[in-house]
């Protein structure tokens, strides 16, 4: 999901980890996505995972579809998104640390439902909110 | 010699487990049955009925220069074909997977002839003559060792052992060469080792639960037997690592260790 201001933070916003117990499938992503995307003060949402080749890379079937099940196109907040992983972790950027605790027990209750083999959470930042050297190295413009 | 050979050290579990799967004497038990038809398309060498290729000719044309180490060595039978070398690998989840890739090579080495294997922290590939390849693979699928979801058989890409289970309970596979049937409760290969796809799905069986996973591993963990428990083993372990530390390859010049 694109966030919800498009200034960049001068201060690193807070993120809560998902850390589900398996490797979700695309139809649980779908429906995890959608359900925080209508937790309030969730200002960005980024996923990670192991990623799912469209080809096979190498080897006598070098070039064959891989056709992974789980590599499709998922719909979150009325946008199609094409899934190039599989999710193994879920960041959710809150819009202030005072609206982390809130936002912290409404995710909790929601993955409850969604996940039922178990997760862990944690609060904390866990991806670039400025650009590095290295970014501005290879161009990377501050949006 | 009065020299009894043995296994591993240990009274755990997992311990008890590695010795079991490492000596040849022990009969491992058989879980699931397959056609050698299927084991030869999941390895992708040859198609299923087609003549061995070979790389010399055989032994008994007696082409061979003379040795004493062929005389006393009997050479398997793809070696007396003049087989080629092909290989099989797999990949061991760190969930509870029944063998670990280590302990696949002390017990290839320790229960087949002809063998040469390497192994990664991961995956552990077999080299051998290709007909005794194929009965090697078949048994290794069939026996203990294998769980259909913890273990994958993968040529490359073997990308997956440390991975979390997926939401069904199977190791994760960025190529899909396996998948599960929900309707069976099976998981079935739908590609061979190197992701070619297969005329048609192979199943081999229903993974085994937890429960069970736990009394065949051979895997020491935090969660489950910590190895630290295990007294005989750590200082078996402890013993080697001082012998090597001490004197690197001359363990025997070491005295009272």
């Amino acid at each position: 999901m694109m966030p919800k201001t498009s200034s960049s933070e001068a201060v690193p916003l807070p993120e809560i980890m998902i850390l589900p117990s398996r490797l979700l499938s695309a139809k649980t992503t779908e429906k995890l996505l959608n359900k925080i995307n209508k937790v309030k003060h969730v200002r960005n949402v980024t996923v990670s995972g192991e990623s799912l080749p469209a080809k096979v890379s190498w080897g006598p079937g070098k070039g064959l579809d891989v056709d992974h099940p789980e590599r499709k196109v998922i719909e979150v907040a009325g946008k199609k998104t094409e899934l190039r992983v599989q999710v193994g972790r879920v960041f959710v950027e809150i819009d202030d640390i005072d609206h982390v605790k809130k936002a912290l027990k409404d995710i909790e209750k929601l993955c409850e439902e969604v996940l039922p083999f178990g997760f862990d959470m944690e609060v904390g930042r866990y991806s670039k909110y400025k650009p590095t050297v290295s970014d501005y190295k290879s161009g990377v413009k501050v949006i | 010699m009065a020299y009894k050979r043995q296994f591993y050290p240990g009274s755990t579990i997992p311990a008890k487990n590695r010795r079991r799967y490492v000596d040849p004497s022990v009969k491992l038990d058989k879980l699931r049955e397959l056609a050698m038809e299927d084991v030869v398309k999941i390895l992708g060498h040859r198609q299923p009925g087609e003549e061995y290729k070979s790389i010399h000719p055989p032994l008994e044309e007696g082409t061979e220069p003379d040795c004493p180490i062929r005389q006393i060595v009997e050479p398997i039978p793809g070696a007396k074909a003049g087989d080629r070398i092909r290989y099989v690998q797999f990949t061991d989840s760190v969930y509870y997977a029944p063998i670990i890739p280590y302990v696949r090579a002390w017990m290839n080495v320790s229960r087949f002839r002809g063998v040469d294997t390497g192994t990664l922290s991961g995956r552990q590939i077999i080299e051998m003559r290709e007909r005794d390849l194929e009965k090697v693979a078949k048994e290794l699928i069939e026996n203990e060792t294998f769980d259909p979801a913890r273990t994958g058989i993968r040529g490359a890409t073997v990308h997956g052992h440390a991975c979390r289970l997926d939401e069904n309970g199977l190791m994760f596979d960025a190529w899909q060469r396996y998948r599960w049937n929900a309707k069976k409760g099976e998981v079935e290969y739908v590609k061979d080792q190197v992701a070619i796809p297969l005329d048609k799905p192979i199943s081999v069986g229903k993974p085994l639960p937890e429960s069970e996973l736990r009394k065949r591993t051979t895997m020491f963990r935090a969660d489950g037997v910590d190895m630290r428990d295990d007294k005989e083993v750590m200082s078996v372990n402890l013993r080697i690592h001082r012998l090597r530390t001490m004197a690197g390859f001359q363990p025997f010049a070491v005295k009272g260790v």
